[in-house]
């Protein structure tokens, strides 16, 4: 993929303007009042300590899950699995969460933590596998797989770690394994700081080492095609490096999993929906498939989903409404031709050299 | 009573009542991806099918009404499909990608905002498809096995025969697998790839339509959020195991379909927890595909689903 752009930069403003149209109408149409969606939005989002801290806390799994959307396709995989990572991840952390006695905190964390991303990192295998030794659709098998994965852990809830009596949950995790939430009234916690700092070395490691181009030879330029001959000619093993970007994801999704458990809401039970994964997918797509892109992109729909849940409150409007927003958004950011129709125009291009020299 | 026992006639309806979702569906894939399209957005078209059908039947209390929405909806669901993906090019699996995540988050949407209802929307304005009665097969011993389904469960053998034929014995049929099997030969032979690829995508939506109206209105007359359940997921894999084939899509669904029938009578006879019941066609659909790995690592027979 190319580095950002100006183009891009304005085919996502371009896209973001219509999508405000498109928003206005779904809201008046249905009988409710933009303006006040719109101050809902932003005081949810934005505005106090709490709103700021909540929307922190929305956008760290989301950090997480777009790195590790961005990881196997920039491997050359789709994994659109990340979901059903993050649900096992999280009820396997959980899990240690609770069974492990006399461990100190700093241990009892990171082994908790260690466990979600190794169950998740599992959780991928089979599909990492079946791609590259029998040619199967990894995008097919993770999507199955994210339903096998939601019936999986709701019945482990309901049955084999149920503790409680009354209802399908497991429980409580030990004071040892939490991460410590900071702010009173808010989930935020000090799993905000792992995500960034993992979505950064992933940018390290990506775009800086031997190791991290090894991975991307295998898929980088050519999103939607699979490992290419190309590597194998330059000696890199593009299957090894296929296999390993997506246990890199499973791992990441299975960590986001069991930050949710020990950072927000202590215990899995069985009503817990995660749908950060494929949040994920769109978020990784925002940021260009660049780690930094991804941190980006991601405080920025965990404001306004944050923002969302205080509009579902205060009025009649839908918090999915968020959703669909932004899925019109990726319909044109992911437009190629949108994109490069509009090189036609000399002052784009101009600004556009302008500021990938700037980088340089 | 014995495990045996399950397998009587109400097992053989139940077959077949699920294989009606799965095979419509599939052979929609099957289609797309002999023409060389991935076409991963089939389960937002069958969700957007589903719930404009239940609404519009909720409003006009009429269900041919129902019946058009759904399939308008599933068709321009299928043009905006095609739009993304061969007009502006972005990338089919994207695409795709992108339609179902705003179909599921679109039509949750609409159900909240509209009805007021979180998880599912039912209403006794919402008019359902009845099941159709032969009454000159009445007292024969064909009534048990022919008569009381709803129209898509007829329909599915008509759509795999008339797809067999299509493909098969047309000069469509020819150019929709050249187009799959090798695009720049085809069009060298005068065959316009852009344009097979949207006929199938429309096709596409239109068979989706079908089967997603099959779950709100036939089936069930309610809306419930992802209702679809992965079943365009399903669809595809039974298109590839059935080597993009309408016959053999067909035979792939009603393996699916059986799975299903079995567990649904399984619940009733053995008290087994219902989530392990509704895992089985997703692990049935795993087991599939690793069913299809190893078809390829035998190289018995060429990769079905097409590699965007």
């Amino acid at each position: 993929m190319d580095k950002f752009s100006f183009k891009d930069v304005l085919v996502t403003f371009a896209g973001l303007f219509i999508t405000t149209l498109v928003a206005w109408v779904l809201i008046t149409s249905t009988g409710n009042n933009p303006s006040e969606v719109a101050k809902y939005l932003y005081e949810g989002g934005f505005k106090g300590t709490r709103n700021i801290a909540n929307s922190l806390y929305q956008a760290t799994p989301l950090i997480l899950t777009a790195t590790a959307t961005l990881i196997s396709f920039r491997v050359g995989m789709f994994n659109i699995g990340i979901n059903g990572s993050m649900y096992v991840g999280a009820l396997y952390a959980g899990w240690a969460g609770y069974k492990f006695t006399n461990l100190g905190h700093l241990s009892h964390v990171t082994l908790c933590i260690l466990i979600g991303m190794t169950v998740g990192a599992l959780w991928m295998l089979l599909p990492a596998l079946l791609r590259v030794y029998a040619g199967v659709s990894e995008i097919i098998s993770t999507i199955i797989l994210n339903f096998v994965a939601v019936l999986f852990v709701s019945y482990m809830a309901n049955g084999p770690f149920r503790a409680d009596p009354i209802a399908p949950a497991t429980a409580r995790i030990l004071e040892t394994a939490e991460l410590k939430q900071i702010f009173p009234n808010s989930q935020f916690n000090t799993g905000f700081f792992i995500a960034v700092i993992v979505a950064i070395l992933a940018h390290f490691v990506l775009n800086k080492t031997t190791f991290g181009y090894e991975l991307r030879s295998g898929g980088d330029g050519l999103v939607g095609v699979y490992p290419s001959r190309f590597s194998s000619y330059l000696g890199i093993p593009s299957d090894r490096s296929a296999i390993i970007g997506m246990l890199i994801s499973g791992a990441l999704g299975g960590l986001a999993g069991a930050i949710e458990v020990l950072g927000a809401v202590r215990y899995f039970f069985q009503e817990l929906e995660f749908n950060q994964g494929f949040d994920g997918i769109l978020i990784g797509i925002l940021g260009k498939l660049e780690p930094i892109g991804a941190i980006i992109a991601s405080l920025f729909y965990g404001a306004i989903k944050n923002g969302g849940f205080f509009v579902d409150y205060k009025t009649d409007v839908a918090r999915e409404i968020i959703i669909v927003l932004i899925s019109i958004l990726i319909f044109f950011v992911s437009a190629q031709k949108i994109v490069k129709g509009l090189e036609k125009y000399p002052i784009v291009k101009k600004l556009d050299s302008f500021f990938s020299r700037k980088k340089m | 009573m014995e495990w045996i026992e399950i397998f009587d006639i109400s097992l053989l309806r139940s077959l077949l009542r699920s294989t009606a979702p799965i095979a419509i569906v599939g052979m929609a894939a099957a289609i797309c991806s002999a023409a060389g399209v991935l076409n991963i957005g089939l389960e937002g078209k069958m969700l957007n099918a589903a719930f404009a059908g239940v609404a519009a039947s909720y409003y006009t209390e009429s269900m041919w009404a129902g019946l058009a929405a759904g399939i308008i909806a599933g068709i321009v669901t299928a043009v905006l499909f095609g739009l993304l993906s061969f007009t502006l090019g972005a990338d089919e699996v994207l695409a795709g990608l992108a339609i179902n995540i705003f179909s599921l988050a679109g039509t949750t949407y609409l159900m909240r905002t509209l009805f007021g209802q979180a998880g599912f929307f039912s209403d006794p304005k919402i008019v359902g498809v009845e099941p159709i009665y032969f009454t000159f097969l009445e007292g024969t011993f064909l009534e048990p096995f022919l008569s009381g389904f709803t129209y898509s469960v007829y329909l599915m053998f008509f759509i795999a025969a008339g797809l067999h034929i299509l493909y098969y014995r047309t000069r469509l049929g020819t150019a929709i697998r050249a187009t799959g099997e090798n695009p720049e030969a085809a069009e060298d032979a005068g065959i316009n790839t852009v344009r097979i690829k949207w006929l199938v995508t429309v096709f596409s939506g239109l068979l989706a339509a079908i089967s997603g109206l099959f779950l709100s209105l036939e089936n069930l007359t309610m809306f419930t959020e992802g209702m679809s359940a992965g079943k365009g997921y399903i669809g595809l894999v039974a298109s590839s195991f059935g080597n993009a084939t309408p016959l053999g899509t067909f035979g792939a669904s009603a393996f699916f379909g059986l799975g299903d029938a079995i567990g649904i009578r399984l619940q009733g006879v053995y008290e087994l927890d219902s989530r392990l019941i509704l895992m089985i066609p997703y692990a049935l659909t795993v087991v599939v595909l690793i069913l299809i790995g190893i078809r390829q690592r035998l190289k018995v027979r060429p990769v079905a689903i097409p590699e965007s």
